[in-house]
C-alpha cells in the first residue's frame, strides 16, 4: 500500500456532525438508522444550512449533537410548538420535529394533534419503539398486547390499558388537506428516506403538515439478540403498525 | 473509549469489506441481514469492547451493501469494483 493513498473514511451522511460519532444511543438502536435516513434526506435537497432540528425528551433528546445543523432540545412533546414557532417567525427555514412515541402520542399528544388539526407547516419525525427507552422499558401507548416491559411484567393487557395508538391514522383522520402522513420502518431505509424527503419537500412547498412515523428496533428493552430484534420488527410490529403512505396532497399527484 | 482508528479491510471477489472498529458496537444487526450470511464475529474489538464482525469466507460476500445500510453506526463501508 503506498503512502499517498487516501485515508478511509467511513461513508457518513454529509450532514452528520463527525466529532460526536460514535453516537450515544444503545448499540442496535434504530435511532442511528432513521437519523442516516434524515441525514442522507437532508444531503439530497441541500437544505443543511437553513434546516433546524427539535429533540424530544427520552431517547430521542441523545440526537442533540448528532447532526450539524442548528438543533434545540425540549420536553415532553414540546418540540413540535418550538418548531412551530420557528417556523412561524422564520419561514424560509426547514424545522424539523424528531421525537419518540412517548414524547408524541402520550404526554405530547395534545400538541402533535393541534398543529395537525391548524395544519402548520412543519416536519415531525415520530421513532416508534413500543416501549420508554431511556427510563428503562416501560409500557408506552404504543406497546402490542401481550408485549412484556417494565411496568407490564405479564404482557400488556388491552382490557386495562387499551389498544396501541395508531398515530398515523390518526393524524391522517384529522389533517386538512395538504398534509403528509406515512409509516416507515427501519427494516425498509430506502423507503423510509423516500417518505422523509417527500416529507422536507411537503413542508417546503408551504403545502401542511408532515407527518412521518418510522418503526424502530430497541435490542436493550426488549431484551432480544439481533435475530429476535429484527423478527419483532417485521413480525408483530409490521402487522399491527402497516407501513405505507396515508395522506399525500392532491397538488403533488397532478 | 475510542481507539484509535483501526480498520478491518477484506478483499472479496466484488469489492472490498471495511469495517471502523471504532465506530462498530457489536450490535450484530448486519450479520442477521446478510443475504449470504457470511458475516461472523471477529477477533478485534469495537467501540464497547464487543467483537467487530468480519466476512467468514471472502468468496461467499457479493459486496451488496446490505450490511452497510443497516449498520446504525455507519461502521462498514463496501467499496464495489466497477463492473466491465
Amino acid at each position: 500500500m503506498s503512502a499517498t493513498q487516501p485515508i478511509l473514511q467511513p461513508r457518513m451522511p454529509k450532514s452528520w456532525y463527525k466529532a460526536n460519532k460514535p453516537h450515544l444511543f444503545c448499540p442496535g438502536c434504530g435511532h442511528g438508522m432513521v437519523l442516516k435516513a434524515l441525514g442522507e434526506a437532508i444531503d439530497e435537497l441541500g437544505i443543511q444550512s437553513k434546516t433546524i432540528f427539535g429533540c424530544d425528551i427520552g431517547c430521542s433528546l441523545l440526537a442533540w449533537n448528532f447532526l450539524d445543523v442548528d438543533s434545540t432540545q425540549t420536553h415532553h412533546g414540546r418540540t413540535t410548538p418550538v418548531m412551530v414557532g420557528i417556523k412561524r417567525a422564520n419561514p424560509e427555514l426547514v424545522t424539523v420535529a424528531y421525537m419518540g412515541d412517548g414524547g408524541g402520542y402520550a404526554i405530547g399528544s395534545q400538541h402533535t394533534v393541534n398543529a395537525a388539526i391548524r395544519n402548520e407547516k412543519i416536519t415531525v419525525i415520530l421513532v416508534n419503539n413500543t416501549n420508554y427507552g431511556m427510563t428503562g422499558g416501560q409500557m408506552a401507548p404504543t406497546t402490542l398486547p401481550g408485549q412484556r416491559t417494565e411496568t407490564t411484567p405479564y404482557g400488556r393487557d388491552p382490557e386495562e390499558t387499551g389498544y396501541p395508538t395508531r398515530g398515523p391514522e390518526m393524524i391522517a383522520a384529522i389533517a386538512p388537506e395538504g398534509a403528509y402522513v406515512a409509516r416507515g420502518t427501519v427494516a425498509n431505509l430506502r423507503q423510509l428516506k423516500g417518505y422523509i424527503k417527500k416529507a422536507l419537500e411537503n413542508q417546503m412547498a408551504g403545502r401542511g403538515f408532515s407527518f412521518v412515523e418510522a418503526l424502530s428496533l430497541c435490542p436493550t428493552n426488549w431484551r432480544t439478540n439481533a435475530k429476535d430484534t429484527w423478527a419483532f420488527l417485521e413480525g408483530k410490529m409490521a402487522q399491527y403498525f402497516p407501513v405505507g403512505e396515508l395522506r399525500v396532497p392532491k397538488q403533488k399527484e397532478e | 473509549m475510542t481507539t484509535p482508528e483501526k480498520v478491518l479491510t477484506v478483499d472479496v471477489p466484488r469489492g472490498r469489506f471495511n469495517l471502523f472498529t471504532y465506530l462498530c458496537k457489536g450490535c450484530g444487526l448486519c450479520k442477521e441481514k446478510c443475504p449470504k450470511e457470511c458475516l461472523i464475529w471477529a477477533e478485534e474489538l469495537g467501540a464497547y469492547g464487543t467483537p467487530a464482525v468480519i466476512p467468514d469466507d471472502p468468496q461467499k460476500c457479493i459486496a451488496c451493501g446490505i450490511c452497510e445500510q443497516v449498520c446504525p453506526d455507519c461502521a462498514i463501508l463496501i467499496e464495489k469494483k466497477k463492473v466491465k
